[in-house]
């Protein structure tokens, strides 16, 4: 069913005239959703979203290149700041601050990188996570970047201001198509990046670095590549989230954030770029939405409120939040190694011979 | 193929009549009905700052008393508590879930500067009244927010207080500060800077502290060389902590005096070790055991009503914040309105229940520069030094 017989047919970004239909009606789902859904859900779709960037790219460097990150947070926020600063201080245009600042996640990324060349395992996680509380606490130092109080965000003009052209977005529903728009693009230049020459180097760099040097790969190069791709996905996506939030203080990136953007692609699954989307929504939807307002949701809500008075102590039903988190991930590393691609995987095997 | 494109066709139809089907605009839910009004609060639970989460609970408390007694001009408090883990990002989502689709009447507490400055122009755009942030900050009362009605009394006036107590009443000279590096700990500086000046005193030694630091000895020996009788701290508890045990350790001995932040005296008894034992705070609130008629009522229900919680002085603010509320409410009538209670809100003025004394205006949203002075007695007790007491020189309110 998935045979390929030549490159060409392997590149396609769309395999088959089912994919490209499904696809068109996606699209057309996702550029219509927020005229029918209420407001409340287009702020979390916009969340969501931003999410979705930032785990395609972890994954490209955890799921693809088999390095860890624990600091992406780090990323995020030199993202946020970087794209809000550049506004402010140089008063340039939003979608040249964004790359910018994206791009200076890039160089970060680079630079953890090397220690990357000779870490790995734990202590490739212990660097980067002190990479990431490094950058949560200097920016918090720094009176110029807000300090502790945090930065408010400026309005998201696209129009560029030395030309007097204004195009300022200020609801959610009119960032929630920017924000379509930037990770449409960014899924699709995550794909075609793994189907290259260089998708390929992170590949074989995850399988055995030592076959993949022997073969020809430098690891130098592509190891820190590997790094600089990912917090340029993690700066884009930081860029976005300052202007969903509108205000953000250092705290905001902090550790757990790390953790649970690594939660997203593990549970996602490792190494796709389906995986990541998924595992963003979900973890995404259900921190932001299902978990908190459990006590609210029909019949399940009145169970746990009354479990939670019994066993728990005060706060234990908020508390029950991150152990279903914790449960989740649990569970999809022993009864389902691929994560969520794993189940999408066997589902569609399933209907493909259906009813048979 | 031509399968396809009549499922495409179809599957567009169906979606398009979809939106037009429902592509009214959706205005956020009406914050009340006939029988209830829904009032929310977001607070840490979970996470770093989850012993502030009391607040929110202290609340409910409010809330289930008023219903208790019958509700405000028959109709119910519906109460969301909803945890954003002091993470601004989750305080939006929470914020906009409650408004858009619970429909929410009124906001009350909500602990966290960044978590409210992060929200207050979304409440205000939606007109949606909120009323008592556990937070100080002045970019929540300047320049005037009409939806914000402050309770907490600003870091800059409760040092104030705190500085006069020390010079009159202690009679120390010498006074030392010990500021955390950012606007709680700045304001807290300037406050106690100003009431010294009026006696043509300065402080001794200023010095400052990241909240992140976890040594503190070279800034406790600048302290001890400075000769401070009395150090003023405005710090997070864990820098508090430390710097006690350092002080212990090289034989500095001055009166610590604190903000209202660490004003939980079991707690910090609890985590340093005993050594918070004649520490004296500000506080936003009466002592936990205090016989104010108020203050007994309010202990009996929370030991009816919560038994599991431990009845403290966040626990206790999060009714102080919310009472303004209460009243507004009842005073706007059964024809109730945002307008009605945005008026009657607008008119407080000189209510007290168990916090100071507040005051609201159309041109003041601060509602109050009064904090109390109280002392950590033998084993975390409470002993009350002087009630509430204003600071006269509080800028906000020359305007």
């Amino acid at each position: 069913m998935d045979m390929k017989r030549d490159y060409y047919e392997d590149i396609q970004l769309f395999q088959s005239g089912v994919v490209l239909f499904w696809t068109v009606v996606l699209l057309l789902v996702l550029f219509t959703l927020p005229l029918v859904v209420p407001n409340y859900y287009v702020y979390l779709f916009n969340i969501i979203m931003v999410h979705i960037i930032l785990a395609v790219g972890l994954n490209i460097l955890v799921g693809s290149t088999g390095q860890i990150s624990l600091g992406h947070a780090g990323f995020f926020a030199i993202g946020a700041y970087g794209t809000v600063l550049m506004m402010t201080l140089f008063q340039l245009p939003f979608i040249l601050a964004i790359l910018i600042a994206a791009f200076i996640a890039a160089f970060f990324g680079f630079i953890l990188g090397l220690p990357a060349l000779r870490l790995e395992g734990p202590y490739l996680a212990i660097v980067s996570l002190g990479f990431g509380l490094t950058i949560m606490h200097v920016i918090g130092g720094v009176d110029a970047f807000g300090g502790r109080m945090g930065i408010k965000v400026p309005p998201l003009d696209l129009g560029i201001k030395q030309l007097g052209i204004s195009w300022i977005l200020t609801t959610d529903f009119h960032k929630y198509y920017l924000i379509l728009i930037m990770t449409i693009i960014m899924v699709v230049g995550a794909r075609n990046i793994l189907k290259t020459r260089v998708g390929r180097s992170f590949v074989a760099i995850r399988d055995s670095d030592i076959a993949a040097e022997v073969i020809g790969v430098n690891l130098t190069i592509y190891k820190t590549l590997a790094f600089a791709v990912s917090a340029f996905y993690a700066g884009i996506a930081g860029g976005l989230f300052g202007f969903v939030l509108g205000f953000f203080d250092p705290f905001t990136f902090n550790m757990i954030l790390s953790i649970i953007f690594l939660v997203m692609v593990v549970v996602g699954g490792l190494g796709t770029i389906l995986g990541g989307i998924m595992g963003a929504t979900l973890i995404t939807y259900l921190q932001y939405d299902l978990l908190k307002n459990i006590a609210e949701v029909p019949y399940f809500g009145a169970l746990m409120v009354a479990v939670s008075k019994q066993w728990f102590t005060l706060v234990g039903l908020e508390n029950f939040s991150s152990m279903a988190i914790g449960l989740i991930m649990i569970g999809i590393i022993i009864f389902e190694p691929l994560g969520m691609f794993g189940l999408w995987i066997r589902m569609k095997k399933y209907w493909m011979t259906w009813p048979f | 193929m031509m399968f396809k494109k009549k499922m495409l066709v179809s599957v567009i139809a169906v979606w398009a009549v979809l939106c037009i089907a429902q592509a009214a605009p959706a205005a956020p839910p009406a914050g009340f009905d006939d029988n209830e009004i829904r009032i929310g609060q977001w607070g840490p639970q979970t996470g770093p700052a989850a012993p502030w989460g009391s607040v929110a609970r202290g609340s409910k408390l409010l809330f289930d008393i008023v219903n208790e007694e019958g509700g405000i001009n028959g109709r119910k408090i519906k109460y969301f508590i909803r945890d954003d883990m002091y993470n601004p990002a989750q305080t939006v989502g929470v914020v906009k879930e409650l408004v858009e689709r619970q429909g929410v009447f009124a906001f009350v507490g909500g602990v966290g500067a960044a978590c409210g400055m992060a929200v207050k122009d979304y409440l205000a755009a939606n007109k949606i009244p909120w009323v008592g942030p556990s937070a100080a900050d002045q970019d929540f009362i300047q320049p005037l927010n009409p939806y914000l009605f402050a309770v907490y009394p600003l870091y800059r006036d409760e040092a104030n207080v705190l500085a006069q107590y020390i010079v009159e009443k202690l009679n120390m000279k010498k006074v030392g500060m010990l500021y955390q590096n950012d606007a709680y700990g700045k304001d807290g500086l300037e406050g106690a800077k100003e009431r010294l000046a009026t006696y043509k005193m300065s402080l001794v030694a200023e010095i400052p502290v990241e909240p992140t630091e976890k040594d503190l000895a070279s800034q406790i020996l600048r302290l001890k060389n400075s000769g401070a009788e009395a150090v003023l701290m405005f710090v997070n508890p864990t820098a508090a902590v430390i710097a006690l045990k350092t002080a212990a350790n090289v034989g500095f001995k001055p009166q610590w005096i604190s903000s209202n932040t660490l004003s939980d005296y079991p707690l910090m008894f609890k985590i340093s070790g005993g050594l918070w034992e004649g520490v004296i705070t500000g506080a936003f609130g009466e002592i936990p055991d205090s016989t104010h008629p108020l203050m007994v009522k309010y202990r009996e229900a929370a030991k009816r009503l919560n038994p599991q919680e431990r009845w403290g002085t966040f626990y206790s603010a999060g009714i102080l914040f919310a009472d303004p509320l209460v009243e507004a409410l009842k005073k706007a009538g059964r024809n109730l309105s945002t307008e009605a209670v945005m008026k009657a809100l607008n008119s407080i003025k000189d209510y007290q229940t168990i916090g100071p004394k507040i005051n609201w205006t159309e041109k003041q949203h601060q509602g109050t520069d009064s904090v109390m002075i109280q002392k950590c007695g033998p084993n975390a007790s409470y002993i009350q030094l002087q009630g509430w007491t204003t600071n006269d020189l509080a800028t906000w309110k020359k305007k």
